[in-house]
Formats: structure tokens, sequence, C-alpha cells
């Protein structure tokens, strides 16, 4: 009877142990996310053998999930904080497979009444709760709901530091925490008098952005403007790969950096790197 | 012999789990309370990258959803149970409990979802307020999500009353209202008790819905009775910040902090269940 429980029970970790080694875990960046869930889409049919199971979280879960073990492959949209990076050195590999910009967001209703651009002062200045009111940016007279980000995110990170200066910055003028893309376009979306920070490829009709100031000229976030760097408020977009990964993960990392891939990372709303 | 091994592990297992858990907690969380320490308890700011461990917001915030929702779910469970258990015909409270069945088994996310969609946007425009999310909507979201577990065990309490006790207090001449109030609730009071700790249980430990409708905003209300702002509670909390805190860090230790006062809270009220049964 023993025997038996016993042998079930090695069977079944075998067979697990043996899935596992065809599966490819991602994890982090939901603004990498379409790049990731779109290869692995592509690169199933060529590779029908390989799982590959991704999931959001955002770049703190993306880095830390490389640091415990529990993904194959981290998304990340930040550069590591320094601690992050001490513990990552000599474990894994930053790889940016594409350029991308946070742009500054607004509610449709903001647009239109005349909200078009910014410059980064006023908006900091609002996420510091300095300015409450659109009507003080020549907007609409309406009570300004200023959406911030859960602290790991890495578009919270990139905005903080280009905007308040410091990537951990407070912002006392918040209204309201939203986690991934999908949440805070939701939110924005939704309200009439609402400004979020929100991944260049997420921007419609509902959701617009606003055009940065800089220098007295106002630079909207499009793939032009992140391409020659005028645009202040951009990043890189990273891979995390562990190193002596499985050659199915580099296999995998190889196809995104591939024209194949990188066609991929156009379509989805950013800028290849390749 | 084969079984009496199987149920000693299985106790031994069930044992294990009960002292695990909470070692763990306590284990893990000793940093917090070596460092910033039980006055953090108390203190009102939360924000990791400065280590500001003030675990006060989301305890204010946890405990007013979790009094809204009871609020509203009780009083509002209870008479839909009398209703359903006394006065509806056997195929109607059939259909009934169908229904409350299946609002019990839908998954928390979803009733997030619904909340996100439809709530939210209505809250706004009756309140006119900047956004929906608040603890209001927890607490009514909440209150949704226990409406059907504390019915459905309120009205298993109700009818586990034998009916001759309802025949006999009929004989002696009390009118139905006279016979709900002095036999029937009295009758099925422990019942109701345990249901409404239960559902107690759940609102504090909820996450994904409160989540996502409750703003996820580190900050005491102001004033401190305003339910219309955006606030915090402990799961909401540990559910969007545990993913990227490193294990072992002190911002860690303080999540697990904000988990063994929940869980010491969920155990008080099984404790509260157990003594208060045992009682009569």
């Amino acid at each position: 009877m023993i025997k038996i429980i016993f042998s079930c029970v090695w069977l079944l970790f075998l067979s697990l142990a043996g899935q596992a080694a065809e599966t490819v875990r991602v994890a982090g960046s939901t603004t990498v996310l379409p790049i990731v869930s779109e290869a692995a889409k592509q690169y199933r049919e060529s590779h029908p053998r390989v799982r590959i199971t991704v999931s959001g979280g955002g770049s703190g879960v993306g880095i830390a999930s490389i640091l415990q073990h529990s993904a194959d492959l981290g998304m990340s949209s930040r550069e590591p904080t320094p601690e992050e990076q001490a513990r990552l050195d000599g474990q894994a590999e930053l790889i940016p497979v594409a350029r991308d910009a946070v742009a500054v967001v607004v509610s449709k209703a903001v647009a239109v009444g005349g909200v078009k651009a910014l410059t980064l002062d006023q908006i900091a200045a609002i996420y510091r709760g300095e300015i409450a009111n659109w009507k003080q940016v020549d907007g609409p007279d309406a009570e300004i709901l200023v959406i911030d980000k859960e602290p790991g995110r890495g578009t919270r990170h990139v905005f903080a530091k280009a905007v308040l200066g410091d990537e951990r910055a407070r912002a006392p003028g918040a209204r309201l925490v939203a986690g991934s893309n999908n949440e805070e376009q939701t939110i924005v979306a939704r309200s009439d008098s609402a400004i979020g920070m929100l991944s260049n490829a997420w921007l419609n009709d509902r959701v617009r952005s606003v055009a940065v100031i800089v220098d007295g000229e106002p630079i909207p976030p499009t793939l032009e403007h992140i391409q020659s760097g005028r645009y202040p408020i951009s990043r890189d977009l990273l891979l995390l790969v562990p190193r002596n990964a499985r050659t199915e993960v580099t296999d995998f990392v190889d196809f995104i950096l591939s024209p194949p891939g990188q066609k991929i990372v156009s379509q989805v709303g950013y800028l290849p790197v390749q | 012999m084969m079984l009496r091994l199987w149920l000693s592990l299985s106790i031994l297992l069930a044992l294990g789990v009960a002292l695990a858990v909470p070692g763990f907690l306590a284990f893990s969380s000793l940093a917090f309370w070596t460092g910033p320490g039980p006055a953090a308890i108390l203190a009102g700011e939360w924000y990791p990258y400065e280590k500001l461990y003030g675990l006060l917001p989301a305890l204010v915030g946890s405990l007013w959803a979790a009094l809204l929702a009871l609020a509203i779910a009780i009083p509002s469970g209870l008479a839909a149970a009398v209703v359903s258990a006394e006065l509806l015909s056997h195929r109607w409270r059939a259909l009934v409990r169908i229904g409350m069945e299946l609002m019990a088994a839908v998954p928390s996310v979803v009733y997030g979802l619904v909340g996100l969609w439809l709530l939210l946007p209505l809250l706004q425009t009756a309140f006119g307020l900047l956004t929906g999310h608040s603890l209001l909507a927890a607490g009514l979201l909440l209150a949704l999500m226990i409406l059907p577990t504390f019915m459905t065990l309120g009205e298993d309490a109700l009818r586990a009353v034998p009916a001759d006790q309802r025949e006999a207090a009929m004989a002696l001449g009390l009118n139905w209202p006279a016979c709900l109030g002095r036999v029937i609730l009295v009758q099925a009071w422990p019942g109701l008790r345990s249901a409404a700790l239960l559902a107690l249980g759940r609102v504090l430990g909820e996450t994904m819905a409160v989540m996502l409708v409750v703003g996820s905003l580190d900050r005491l209300p102001r004033p401190w009775w305003n339910l219309l702002q955006p606030a915090q509670t402990l799961t909401s909390r540990i559910g969007r910040e545990i993913g990227e805190a490193a294990f072992g860090s002190l911002h860690f230790a303080a999540l697990m902090a904000c988990a063994l006062l929940l869980a010491a809270m969920g155990s008080g009220i099984a404790f509260l269940a157990h003594r208060r049964g045992a009682d009569r």
C-alpha cells in the first residue's frame, strides 16, 4: 500500500519536473507584458513544446521574482534600484528590448477643456498638491484627481525621477493609488478630472496624453520624440535573464530581439531597440 | 492500522498548521517588532522608502470597512433569512437558496470588477465625488459579498429550531411577531452569532475586491468618520506591496506584521465564537 502511494507521488513529481523543463515563467512589469505575451504567442507556433506563462505584478515583482527564483524571466520597465542591483549582480543580466515613454495622461474632459501641455514644474506642483484645480493651469474649473502608483512600479520610478527629482519622492497631492497600467487606464477613462502616468502604449481616445513643455516647446510623447530623446520621461524596457538560464529561456529572449520580435515591439506601440 | 496512522497524521498536520502559520508570521515580522516596534501600530505614516511603517491608517480602514459591511449585511441578511425560513413556500425558498449559494460561490475578484465598473461610478455621481474609490465602496461591496454567507447560515439556524417549539408558542397564544422574537430568534441565536462572526472573519480577510475599490491611499480619513475618501486596509496594502518587498527586508517584516494583526483578529473572533458557544 505504502509502496503504491510512494510510487504515485514519485511519478507525479517526475511528470511535473519533466513539464517544468519546457515551461518558461515570465513575470513583472505590465508595460513590458504586451510585448512578451504577443511574442509568446508567435514563438509557440514554431516551438509547440515550449509553454510560456506570463503574469504581471509590476517591475518590482519582476525583479523580486528573479531574485527569489520564482520566474525564469523578469520584466522591468525601470533600472533596478541600487539595493536591487547589488543583489542582482552576478545573478542576472539586463537586456533592453524596447524603448518607451511615460506619458502624462489626463481625462478626455480635461484635454478638451484646454489642457494640452504642461511644464514639468506644473506637473510636479500638481503631484505635490500645490495645484489642486485645473483652472490654475488654464483648464476647466474642476478639482484635480491626482493618481499615484504603487511604489515598486517602474512607471512610478521613471515618472517620479523626471518630474519630482527623486525616484522615491512622495506625492502628497495624490488622491488615489493605482497598480497596473490597465487599472490606471480604467480610472482615468472613468473620471473627468484625472491626471496620471501611463505607458505610451495605453493611450486612447478617453485617456489622452498632454505634451510636456521643454524649453518653451511642447513635446508630445511620440515615437520620434522618444527616439531623439527630446521627450523627458522615457525609459528602456528590460528583460532580466538569469545567468545559466535554460536554453528555452535564452532562445525566447533571442526571438524577442530578432526582427520578427522587434516587429511585435513596434506593433504594440513601443520603439524597437534593434 | 493504516486508518489509525492516517487519522493521527491528519490531526498532527492540522495542529501543525494551526501553530505554524502564526509562528511563521510572528517570526518573519520579528524585524518589525524589534525595529519600529509596537508603537508603530499607532503611527499614522506609511512610506516604506523612508522607513516609515505606521499601521494606523490601514488598521482604521480595515475596521471601518468591516463595521460598515456588518452594519449593512447583518440586519438585511437576518430579515431575508427570516422571510425565507418562515414565510416562503418550499419552492420559493429553494429558489432563493440557490440564488444565494450561487452568489456565495462567485470569486471575489469578480465582485471587485463589478464594484469597479458599476459601484464606483454610481457613488461618484450620487455623492458628487472626485472618485468613487472609498471606504464606503469597500463596505458596500463587502456587505454584498457576505450577505449570502450570512443569510444561508442564518436560515439554517432558524430552520434548525424544532417545529414543536413554534407549535408550543402558538398554542400559548403568541402571535407570529412575538413567536419570532421570543422563541425562534432566541433559539437560533447561537447559530446566528456564529454566522455573524464567520462573516466578520471574511470581511477582515477579503483582499482582491477591497483592493480594487478602496483607493489604497495610506492616509487617515479626515475627519475620522468621513467614509467617502479613498483609504487603505491591511489586506489591500499586503496585496499591493508584498510582491515587491524583498524577503527578509524591513518592508517585508512590516507587511508580515499587518498579516499577523489580521491573523490575531481572526483568531480572536474564532476564540470569541468558541467560548461564547461553550457558555451555553
